[in-house]
């Protein structure tokens, strides 16, 4: 048993099912959108709903009265679909205007939709679809396209999106809206505001549904249906927006991802480069397919955001599942590459290693002098440059990344900068330590390849000169190599660090806090606190102004003279001679001679 | 396959207004009439085509109407070629034969 409505047609009454009403019903009130302001389009309804009813009255009868889906169906195949027609209806309004200048623009019913123009391609029809779609000459989205694409880079790749994702105008209908309405400002913000108003309108209509309701059981159903149609009306609403912000961002990340690609094929061409592919690397194509690896693993995504942005900002409603599976393939692909080539090479990273080599002290005495070597005949010998001397002192306090590459003319060698820590020592005397560390597979090839660093101190007497550079010898590759110098100091000795040692003290801890850089060009003594300075008295610890330093102490080889006011002392070959107001001391080959001003007297 | 179709559909449209015309200067007619002759001959497929064309060519002019009653229906509209309505169907008559043996003669070489 079926419920039957009871309608009038163009002045026929019929009796209907209910289910076959409501689809009568829809589509008429659809064809009568689409005409609603045609001119004529109120006659040319009355037209169709004679036809309708004479057709309904065909399948009829005294036996068999009422309309039946079935005959619903039969007669919207026989008139066809809305949009078949509609594309009539709008060419022929065209015409008519053309034809009937004085008549004023009928405003299109049609809204305005992203394809791709099979009709006036030159590739895809992706540069004339956009034309038509913004309503802008042809030869300049060509123009625009072609420069992007041959001096921007990047753009091939969005014509490619954007062949994928904007369907092609196929039908006419489809060709109408892709001429539709034109797109500007107003357009949009009315669009918007006629879907924000409809979704103010189905709340209202929901809060007067409610007022009528008639059970909990319609009310329950009421609000599952309010939810749902205001989801999609949210989703309409904000998936302009969202697919705005998607394009944007993604347009962004592809530049940068391209700017990166980009600038690794150029630094693929330079040399430095290229050698430390060389020994970061395990071999050359585990570079090339990190490289690739990482393409996929971040250009997926992007292009995915590119494409999903697209869709969502111009409404494409047509998904392409072969190619959303195989971006997802490929991007499992590139993920696995990254994985592999990560865990290879990472896993050469994975232990520390490390070697503590004591130096033998030729000095017995109470300070210690450091030094560094400058370097100058290792820079030589390496043919490195100031340059890259200078490129490791800018770095400064980025210790760990103080490498440069090397080359002595037969092989290249990884040169880093030796660090400095000073710390009190547990004995009475000094200590001094040479710490290598490397990484590698496991423990022992770490321990072996910080073994294989090389480094020298050289001694003379109380001077301990340090290279500035240790060398990882060819082909031995970068594993992080560290050379750190330890001194041991006793309490109540001193050392005296050198001007040049500035940027290679680490961390030395001291009792003023002193920073790293400031603690060079000064004696330091071991207390029961820690490193106290001995020779900063008077200076502001946060002026980093070097005028008013005392001079740093001579050499300890070859003659000291020391020239004041009231006293002078010599030390040289001849001896000790020491002048002063109240007493004179001489030490020669003759004796000790002592005098004093008050015995004169 | 699509792209036929399609070509087949835009060159069904471009006849279909000399079609009509010529249907009406055989006799008076209403849309059904219309249709079925249309029909025999595979020009309309589907009949919401029709019913905007024909009011625009009353509008333009070239038809008017008369209601009829009619027994078993609603009544109907019959349409009529005005003066002004035989008048363009020759013009365009002559010129559709002259552009078909254009046509015929491009194609066939």
């Amino acid at each position: 048993m079926n419920k039957t409505v009871t309608i009038n047609i163009s002045g026929i009454i019929f009796h209907i099912e209910e289910d076959a009403y409501e689809k009568l019903s829809k589509y008429l009130s659809t064809i009568k959108g689409y005409f609603s302001k045609t001119d004529g389009g109120s006659e040319i309804m009355s037209d169709i709903e004679a036809r309708i009813a004479e057709m309904l009255q065909g399948k009829t009868s005294a036996v068999k009265q009422v309309v039946l889906m079935a005959d619903v169906d039969s007669v919207m195949e026989t008139m066809g679909k809305p949009e078949e027609f509609a594309g009539e209806n709008v060419e022929e309004n065209s015409n008519n205007n053309s034809q009937n200048n004085s008549q004023t623009e009928s405003t299109e019913p049609i809204k305005k939709r992203l394809f791709r123009d099979p009709d006036h391609k030159a590739v895809g029809g992706v540069c004339s679809g956009i034309a038509s779609y913004f309503d802008v000459d042809l030869v300049w989205i060509r123009l625009a396209m072609f420069l992007l694409i041959f001096f921007g880079g990047l753009s091939l790749w969005i014509y490619i999106i954007l062949w994928i994702v904007i369907p092609e105008a196929k039908t006419t209908a489809e060709k109408l809206a892709m001429k539709g309405e034109r797109i500007d400002i107003n357009n949009i913000s009315k669009t918007v505001k006629e879907e924000a108003e409809q979704l103010k309108n189905r709340a209202k209509k929901f809060g007067q549904e409610i007022k009528d309701n008639q059970g909990p059981r319609n009310f329950f159903d009421k609000l599952g249906d309010f939810i749902k149609e205001f989801l999609i009306v949210f989703a309409k609403f904000f998936g302009r927006v969202i697919g705005l912000v998607l394009l944007i961002f993604g347009v962004i990340f592809m530049f940068g991802l391209m700017s990166s690609v980009f600038g690794f094929s150029i630094a693929g061409s330079n040399v430095e480069f290229n050698d430390w592919i060389n020994v970061i690397f395990l071999d050359r194509s585990h570079y090339t397919l990190g490289l690739l690896g990482s393409i996929l693993f971040f250009g997926i995504p992007i292009l995915m955001m590119i494409y999903g942005g697209i869709k969502l900002l111009f409404k494409i409603h047509y998904s392409n599942r072969w190619l959303n599976i195989s971006a997802g393939l490929v991007w499992l692909a590139g993920f696995m590459i990254v994985l592999y080539v990560g865990i290879k090479t990472g896993i050469d990273f994975n232990e520390n290693g490390k070697v503590k080599e004591e130096i033998q002290l030729q000095s017995k005495k109470d300070t210690l002098y450091f030094k560094l070597n400058s370097g100058k005949d290792l820079m030589a010998d390496l043919n490195l440059t100031d340059d890259d001397d200078d490129e490791i002192k800018n770095k400064k306090r980025h210790r760990r990344s103080d490498f440069v590459i090397a080359n002595n003319g037969h092989a290249k060698y990884v040169v880093g900068r030796v660090t400095l820590n000073i710390v009190p020592s547990t004995t009475d005397n000094f200590e001094l330590y040479v710490v290598k560390k490397a990484k590698g597979e496991d423990k022992r090839s770490a321990v072996d390849r910080a073994k294989n660093i090389q480094y020298k101190i050289n001694q003379l007497d109380s001077l301990i000169l340090l290279d500035e550079f240790f060398i990882v010898p060819h082909p031995e590759k970068f594993r992080i190599q560290e050379v750190q110098i330890l001194v041991k100091v006793p309490k109540g000795k001193v050392i005296y660090l050198d001007k040049n040692l500035e940027y290679v003290i680490n961390d030395v801890e001291n009792v003023t806090n002193t920073y790293d850089g400031d603690m060079a060009g000064r004696r330091w003594k071991m207390t029961a606190e820690g490193l106290r300075c001995i020779d900063c008295k008077g200076l502001d610890m946060d002026d980093d102004d070097d005028k008013g330093l005392p001079p740093p102490p001579p050499p300890p080889n070859g003659p000291i003279n020391v020239d004041t006011k009231d006293a002078k002392v010599s030390i040289d070959k001849n001896g000790i001679k020491i002048n002063s107001k109240e007493a004179d001391v001489n030490i020669d080959k003759t004796g000790v001679h002592i005098n004093t001003k008050e015995e004169k007297k | 396959m699509t792209n036929s179709e399609n070509t087949k559909a835009q060159m069904r449209k471009g006849v279909l207004e000399l079609c009509i015309l010529s249907i009406l200067s055989q006799g008076d007619a209403y849309p059904t009439e219309i249709i079925d002759k249309l029909k025999e001959t595979k020009l309309v497929v589907v009949e919401g085509t029709l019913y905007p064309l024909l009011t625009r060519l009353k509008n333009t002019g070239l038809l008017t109407y008369r209601w009829e009653e009619s027994t078993s229906g609603p009544p109907r509209k019959y349409y009529k070629l005005t003066e002004i309505g035989e008048q363009f169907l020759k013009e365009v008559q002559q010129s559709w034969f002259e552009m078909v043996d254009m046509v015929n003669k491009t194609i066939q070489k």
